[in-house]
């Protein structure tokens, strides 16, 4: 019996698979040397929708970003347990969790929903941007199935087949994060439908410390680091879309 | 009792005539001389009283003692101390010995020995050949002549610093070279400072000030003294041995 | 009597100059019976990181084992030795899950700390039996004898100290703390640690003049 039932979700497991290739999102990283970018299309269903309260890119903490394609609503739920398993974390070794730590964590939960008795497996695909002070910027991809890797450069969505075609060219190992930022926004534009604003546009970057900045340690008066991860403003959206 | 009768419960009532109001005291025996020392600080719990209340005081020209403890026994008994030393000077026109000061002291706590000063006293001071020396008792009057001793609140912080620093414990000496048995007067006041200013910074009932006071012996030069700031000479009468005192703030916090 | 003075026993931390050094006695009681004087208390956690344990000798034995499965799994987990900072944190949150039913140890830690130059900064901590951190930059102590090793501590001990000298501070201030504590002592043991070398020396072997880490 037990199995059988194993059997039948992976089956389920394996339509979602697909079905996050095709829900109508796409997320778009770049990794760079002095950095990264994750990017992505925010398009909702009706005009009606208000649009400024949809969040794609989530903080996890100061130094690590997930952006996913597929199911909204089970992100929702795996960045409140990636949040909650960054603090524990912390709670343990003061200091916030490498980016493959945290992976592992997310992959386990997605994993562990492949073949536990109740549940359906995550819709969702991430990719997770971070930066930790022994491997500095990394860039992961996750499944529903609960895999993991790493990439340099990598597109999920609907568009991902095109996007990675076009990355392969674009990508070099030396490219500067303001380069990145303009090659994934340049990305996202080949598959795009419609306009391209600081509304329909998220994107999150990982600034890599310099020499300086690690040295001198924790930001005098606040007890914390600087944060390596945070959202663009629309602001700046608008300025790199301008370019 | 809801009936109002008390008789058949028994009640008790307690006086704690004692308290105990920290500082620390110490003293050093020199070839020729002796360093006897004591913080300024007087607390009851977690209050500081007052931050001067001295705890060392100078008996005669060649005797010092040190009181910690219960300050207000510790007060009386110098008091009755000094008492009796101005009977023996009116008896024998002299001043008391210090090994019979010593001895008088041992006899006085022990008079005491249901109803205990509730003081360690250190006294320090010259002895009739000339050497320092320096006496310390328990509450009920044991006593012995050693080159070094501290008591009060942070004993256990000081006196391992005089053994290693003083009695050179744990230490070899270099070979043909044996360790001095006695520091001259310069050394002794920096481990003095040392010992209070460590004290004052690891034990909340130390500091405020701190009082040295030293004996030479007569005929002795003031080597060790001269470039001390400060020092203020307390000697009543010439051609015998001398007193000084040397003041200094310790850490207040 | 408390039963952190059941089974005895002290160590001391001190930073150098890019050393740092931790020592404790090697004694084992049962309140005023001596067992043994050959009682270690203190443990390698990476090659430039030591724990010291003293407290409830059962609890050593516990908590060196808990240390060690945690760390391991770290290790294996981040694919990478654990810095003393993340240590220390490690060692606070473990006493603290028994609040309520502590271990009686009170740990003390030194370790050389990668700092992101690639360099190495020396690092001391010390918690209590519960796990609340003092991350102190010059000494840490603990055990039976901690008020002597404070006063000695306190006096002798100076900024900068190079290998050699520290290795005789750390020293005179255990041997002379201990010697006054009847708790503590029946020889005793000092580690330096630098960024590339680890010096142990036990017991008698150290009470001799000249005799450093050059020998």
């Amino acid at each position: 019996m037990h199995w059988l039932r194993s059997h039948k979700e992976l089956r389920a497991l394996e339509s979602k698979v697909h079905l996050s290739s095709d829900s109508g999102a796409s997320a778009d990283p770049c990794a760079a040397s002095n950095g990264i970018v994750i990017a992505t299309e925010k398009k909702s269903s009706s005009i009606l929708i208000d649009d400024s309260v949809i969040e794609k890119v989530a903080v996890i903490c100061p130094n690590i970003g997930i952006v996913y394609s597929g199911m909204g609503p089970d992100f929702r739920v795996l960045v409140t347990k990636a949040r909650k398993s960054a603090q524990a974390y912390w709670k343990i070794h003061g200091e916030y969790p490498p980016t493959k730590v945290l992976t592992q964590e997310i992959a386990n939960i997605m994993q562990q929903a492949t073949h536990s008795g109740g549940v359906r497996p995550y819709g969702v695909s991430l990719l997770v941007a971070g930066w930790d002070f022994p491997r500095g910027p990394t860039l992961y991809q996750v499944d529903p199935s609960g895999s993991f890797w790493a990439w340099k450069a990598s597109a999920i969505g609907k568009n991902m087949v095109n996007a990675k075609t076009f990355l392969e060219k674009r990508y070099t190992d030396e490219i500067s994060l303001e380069d990145a930022i303009h090659t994934a926004l340049l990305t996202l534009k080949e598959g795009f439908e419609g306009q391209m604003t600081e509304k329909t546009i998220e994107i999150g970057v990982i600034t890599v410390p310099s020499q300086a900045e690690l040295e001198a340690g924790k930001v005098e008066g606040t007890g914390r680091y600087k944060p390596t991860f945070r959202k663009l403003t629309e602001e700046e959206v608008r300025d790199y879309l301008a370019l | 009792m809801p009936d109002g009768s008390f008789a058949s419960h028994p009640q008790e009532r307690q006086f704690n005539p004692y308290s105990e109001n920290g500082g620390t005291i110490l003293a050093i025996a020199g070839a020729d001389f002796s360093v006897i020392a004591g913080d300024t600080r007087q607390s009851e719990g977690y209050s500081i009283q007052t931050r001067y209340a001295p705890k060392v005081f100078r008996l005669t020209d060649r005797a010092v003692l040190a009181v910690n403890g219960f300050a207000a026994d510790g007060n009386m008994f110098v008091k009755k101390v000094k008492q009796r030393l101005e009977w023996y000077r009116h008896a024998h026109a002299k001043d008391m010995p210090l090994k019979a000061i010593a001895r008088l002291i041992q006899t006085m706590l022990y008079a005491q020995r249901f109803f205990p000063y509730y003081v360690y006293n250190i006294l320090g001071g010259i002895e009739e050949d000339g050497s320092g020396a320096v006496y310390s008792f328990d509450p009920v009057g044991s006593y012995e002549r050693e080159a070094c001793r501290a008591a009060g609140a942070a004993q256990s912080l000081v006196q391992p610093f005089l053994d290693n620093q003083i009695y050179f414990k744990n230490q070899l000496a270099a070979p043909n070279q044996p360790h001095p048995v006695h520091l001259p007067l310069s050394d002794v006041l920096s481990i003095v400072i040392d010992s209070f200013t460590g004290a004052t910074e690891r034990h909340i009932e130390v500091g405020d000030g701190l009082e040295i006071y030293v004996v030479l012996a007569h005929g002795r030069s003031v080597q060790g003294l001269e470039g001390v700031p400060g020092v203020q000479e307390l000697t009543t009468s010439g051609e015998g041995d001398r007193v000084f005192v040397i003041r200094r703030e310790l850490k207040k916090d | 009597m408390s039963i952190m003075q059941y089974n005895g026993g002290s160590v001391i931390a001190m930073v150098g100059k890019d050393c740092v050094a931790i020592a404790s006695d090697l004694r084992l009681g049962v309140q005023s019976l001596s067992i043994s004087s050959n009682f270690e208390k203190i443990f390698p956690v990476t090659d430039r990181l030591y724990i010291g344990l003293p407290g409830l000798a059962s609890d050593v034995t516990t908590l060196r084992e808990q240390f060690r499965y945690r760390v391991n799994m770290y290790t294996i987990k981040e694919e990478r030795e654990i810095e003393p900072q993340a240590f220390a944190q490690l060692v606070s949150s473990t006493l603290y899950e028994k609040r309520f039913g502590p271990y009686f140890i009170e740990p003390v830690i030194a370790g050389m700390q990668k700092t992101p130059s690639g360099s190495y900064a020396p690092f001391i901590a010390a918690t209590d039996l519960i796990g609340c951190l003092n991350f102190a930059k010059d000494f840490v102590v603990a055990g039976t004898a901690s008020e002597k090793l404070f006063g000695v501590a306190e006096g002798l001990w100076e900024p900068d100290l190079e290998a050699e000298d520290l290795f005789e501070t750390i020293s005179q201030t255990l041997l002379n703390a201990v010697d006054r504590d009847a708790f503590s002592g029946w020889g005793a043991i000092v580690h330096v640690i630098t960024k590339d070398k680890i010096v142990i020396l036990s017991s008698s072997a150290f009470i001799s003049p000249g005799l450093g880490l050059a020998s």
